[in-house]
């Protein structure tokens, strides 16, 4: 980079500037405003001055040439631009965002690649052909979504908001100003030591005799300034470690984009696709706030592009056919982006027809996807749309391929490890769905701490905080019940939750709940104390780390240690089950049982008990020996065995036996069934580590339903 | 003697000087084995060096609650965050006490095991090491013992950390990449 190159500057402003031009353009067609014109005008102008400042007279040219399509309108109140003007702005618009991309390429063989885009394939698969609408774009990245100048815009560094680079200047302006302190600190310190020098002089001179209590007078000032000196700095070094963590989580913060900053790209292909289709749609979106690492959104950003011109194509009906069905003749199309714990779900859903699945039906048939007259299901049609090759449009449009956009979005999914769904409401239109799991996501947390452990919870789930006194704290937590508001909501201590062993010796102290919502139901949570809030950084839980659902990620604390950050959804799930048990009778359909595993050679006995066990609400599978036993349960995940001891091959106590040598099943509770009643076989029962010995003899359902229950739940 | 020689023995002196730091102990000659001896659940294990990363005492542990006993959390290392397993659990015989002593097994993803106490650490003749019949075998359900090894003070059945990083991916359900060299 040459330090006297004179665009550099201008780049970045006529970044922005393209940037608010392209919205402003988009909000113009949509809800035309009468300050709009005026501030359009006023971003051409701006950039048609510093155009001509560099001597970059295409944009300046073109800024110019925008104006003059926009200036008759300046007095409108409600401008109405002809379809033809909308379009030589959006023209206009392109070129311009072309010119300034071009720009912002450095002329050196090197091309830009944001660092996360480097090792990573491109986004789309080679034979999707770029919409022929879309204009070219020089020195287009292979990772960017083809044919968006703005979309290849947001993924400059320089972009990075503004907005957080003030708060990370803040954050540190604060962390310096805490230093102070301790510089001051560091002079009393020097005093101090000066002191206590030339009182070890006084000492050694032995002029102690004049004056003993005078030494010791010093001595105690001393013992004082030190104590005095050390709170001090205690204190400051706190605030410093507060301020650096703060420091910390928004610059890690900064390593994030937004999801708002594909919305402008997805909002003209939805525009660009409408215009080409003759239909008139409306763009929504929401979840702009919620911030990714750029190297995801970049990729799902590829994928909604052809998403959402999929449902303008293949969605939105012509204006006769909605105002026939009695449907707005102006469709929506609606992106929304929500986090959902450790995943980001992408949505995107029209007002449309919806898939049409006798369409769907025949070209698959046609094409040897699907056998004639074979009974595939409205589900197994849309699977076959995800799987590309597919479309429901009557002929190959030039903006939307057959199914392509689908294909691409599944093969997004797949790089990112998530996945695509299609809820379709024939007649009403249809969802897209892209599950996403993310691996760095910034996040305001509230920091809890119960039973001796600290974790977060994600801020923006959190309601209200509700202080509870000793007593309020118990019967809560014996109820599993929470009176808020007139209101009673379901009540988890976040300690039992998190395997923390409460602080026995304190007794039930006071407390907090903290209201939280998620999938529209409120819950409270009983934690400890609250310690604050903070910015943090959520990765993903390792690999090699199974976690129960509650847990949505981890972040690193100041020292270096990891800190659980707790899923909403699944704490609001786990509040409900833990309530509904708590009432007893609910509880036999409150929690999805972990499945049974029946083991007995007999095919009687086999039946009985499962008969007995279905009707108690279990899951259950048979094996009809030992070796089938072991078998079927190293492959699925059980809540309990029960096993018949006289059996061919090896016997019911070499099961359990097997079982409990081996570390992943040693923790499912076995149960022996049998007719032998002797205590001897009892005892070795219990040796080989059965949980429980039930005679076949005296078979008892009830017996062995509480057995189950007491070993399962 | 020439200038030339005395550099150049000099160069091979720092060199050998240099490797003798940049290569791990443990292939100093192929008869001996470099072994940690350790406790885990009161009894008395042996680990080769060589499959480990290193080996941390009272490192702290957040607890993770999930599906799987073993697993007893989550503990930071250089800003990753690591899955710390029992080994006493592991091998069939937990205990209520926390272990305080982590070893970090070779290879990815990371994996830690913590284990109860750490004996030391042993050069053992290779002629010590006793090969049950049948670990060649590679029956799975042998565990993650693999031999024992005679030492002053009683022989100790040695752990092997690749057949016990392989157990914990089963049991984590982690998709298996056991081919370090694969690992994505």
């Amino acid at each position: 980079m040459t330090d006297r190159d004179p665009l550099r500057y201008f780049r970045i402003e006529a970044r922005e500037l393209v940037d608010q031009i392209s919205a402003g353009v988009l909000d113009l067609d949509q809800q035309p405003g009468p300050d709009l014109v005026a501030r359009l005008l006023r971003f051409a102008h701006t950039l048609k001055g510093a155009a001509r400042v560099v001597k970059q007279t295409e944009i300046a040219d073109r800024a110019h040439e925008f104006e003059e399509v926009l200036v008759p309108h300046r007095d409108e109140s409600t401008p109405a631009l002809p379809a033809d003007e909308m379009r030589e702005l959006l023209r206009l618009n392109d070129e311009i965002a072309g010119f300034v991309t071009a720009l912002s390429a450095p002329p050196a063989p090197t091309v830009e690649t944001p660092p996360e885009a480097a090792p990573v394939p491109p986004a789309t698969p080679p034979p999707v052909a770029p919409p022929p609408a879309a204009p070219a774009v020089p020195y287009a990245d292979p990772a960017a979504p083809e044919g968006f100048s703005e979309a290849a815009a947001d993924r400059q560094p320089e972009r990075a908001a503004t907005a957080d680079l003030d708060e990370l200047l803040d954050a540190i302006g604060e962390a310096s100003a805490r230093i102070a302190p301790l510089r001051e600190g560091g002079r009393t310190l020097a005093r101090l030591h000066r002191n206590v020098e030339s009182l070890a002089d006084r000492l050694r001179v032995g002029r102690t005799t004049v004056s003993d209590a005078g030494a010791r007078t010093a001595i105690r000032r001393l013992a004082a300034d030190l104590g005095a000196l050390g709170r001090r700095l205690t204190d400051a070094v706190d605030q410093v470690e507060r301020e650096l963590d703060e420091v910390r989580g928004r610059a890690e913060g900064l390593r994030l984009v937004p999801a708002g900053s594909i919305f402008t790209a997805l909002r003209r292909a939805v525009r660009d696709a409408a215009d080409a289709e003759g239909k008139r749609v409306r763009f929504q979106a929401s979840g702009a706030d919620v911030r990714m690492g750029p190297h995801l959104l970049n990729l799902i950003s590829g994928a909604f592009l052809h998403v959402v011109r999929n449902a303008v194509v293949h969605g939105i009906e012509p204006e006769a056919q909605r105002l026939a069905a009695g449907k707005p003749a102006e469709g929506t199309v609606s992106v929304f982006v929500e986090r959902r714990g450790r995943y980001a779900e992408f949505r995107c859903s029209d007002d449309g027809r919806g898939f049409d699945l006798a369409a769907l039906r025949r070209t698959a048939e046609e094409r040897g996807l699907l056998r004639p007259g074979a009974d595939a299901g409205p589900q197994a049609l849309i699977d076959l749309v995800l799987h590309g090759g597919i479309s429901t449009a009557p002929g190959v449009t030039e903006v939307a391929g057959r199914g392509i956009g689908m294909d691409v979005a599944r093969d997004v999914a797949l790089q990112l490890g998530g996945e695509v769904a299609i809820d379709n409401r024939p007649g009403q239109g249809a969802t897209v769905r892209l599950i996403v799991p993310l691996t760095l996501l910034s996040m305001n947390g509230l920091i809890v701490e119960a039973g001796g452990t600290t974790a977060t919870m994600p801020l923006d789930a959190v309601r209200r905080c509700v202080r509870l006194a000793a007593e309020e704290m118990t019967a809560a937590t014996a109820t599993a019940r929470l009176a808020h508001e007139g209101e009673v909501l379901p009540f988890l201590p976040l300690a039992g939750v998190l395997h923390a062993t409460p602080d026995d010796e304190a007794g039930p102290g006071s407390g907090v709940a903290v209201v939280l919502a998620a999938d529209r139901d409120t819950v409270a949570i009983g934690v400890d104390r609250l310690a604050g809030i903070t910015t943090l950084v959520a990765r993903p839980l390792p690999d090699l780390a199974p976690a129960a659902p509650v847990i949505a990620s981890v972040s690193i604390d100041l020292d270096g240690n990891p800190r659980l950050v707790l899923d909403a959804h699944g704490l609001v799930a786990e509040a409900r089950q833990e309530s509904a048990a708590a009432r007893g009778d609910g509880q036999n359909n409150a929690r999805p049982k972990m499945p049974i595993l029946v083991v007995d050679d007999s095919l009687t006995t086999r039946m009985l008990e499962r008969s007995i066990l279905e009707s108690a609400g279990y899951e259950v599978d048979l094996a009809a020996s030992g070796e089938e036993g072991l078998e079927r349960a190293r492959s699925r995940e059980y809540g309990l065995f029960l096993s018949d001891i006289d059996m061919p091959g090896i016997d019911g106590f070499t099961f359990v036996a097997r079982v409990k040598a081996n570390p992943q099943l040693a923790h499912v509770p076995a149960i022996l069934v049998s007719s032998r009643a002797s205590a001897e076989d009892k005892r070795k029962g219990t040796e080989v580590g059965a949980s429980a010995y039930v005679i076949k003899g005296e078979f008892n359902q009830e017996e062995l339903l509480a057995h189950i229950r007491r070993l399962i739940l | 003697m020439s200038s030339g020689t005395v550099s150049r023995r000099l160069r091979d002196l720092r060199e050998d000087f240099d490797q003798s730091f940049a290569e791990p102990a443990r292939s100093h000659d192929e008869e001996h084995l470099e072994l940690l001896t350790i406790r885990a659940g009161g009894r008395p294990y042996a680990i080769r060096l060589s499959q480990t990363s290193g080996v941390h005492p009272d490192r702290p542990v957040t607890q993770l609650p999930g599906p799987q006993p073993a697993l007893l959390g989550l503990a930071g290392f250089a800003g990753a965050v690591v899955p710390v397993y029992d080994l006493a659990a592991l091998l069939g015989h937990p205990v209520d006490e926390v272990p305080r002593w982590l070893v970090l097994a070779a290879g990815t993803p990371q994996l830690g095991l913590a284990f109860h106490e750490l004996d030391g650490h042993v050069r053992a003749a290779t002629s010590d090491i006793i090969r049950e019949s049948g670990d060649e075998a590679g029956d799975g359900r042998r565990g993650s013992l693999r031999g024992l090894v005679d030492l002053p003070g009683g022989s100790r059945p040695i752990i092997d950390i690749p057949a016990t990083r392989a157990m914990v991916h089963a049991l984590a359900g982690h998709t298996q990449a056991t081919d370090e060299g694969n690992a994505p």
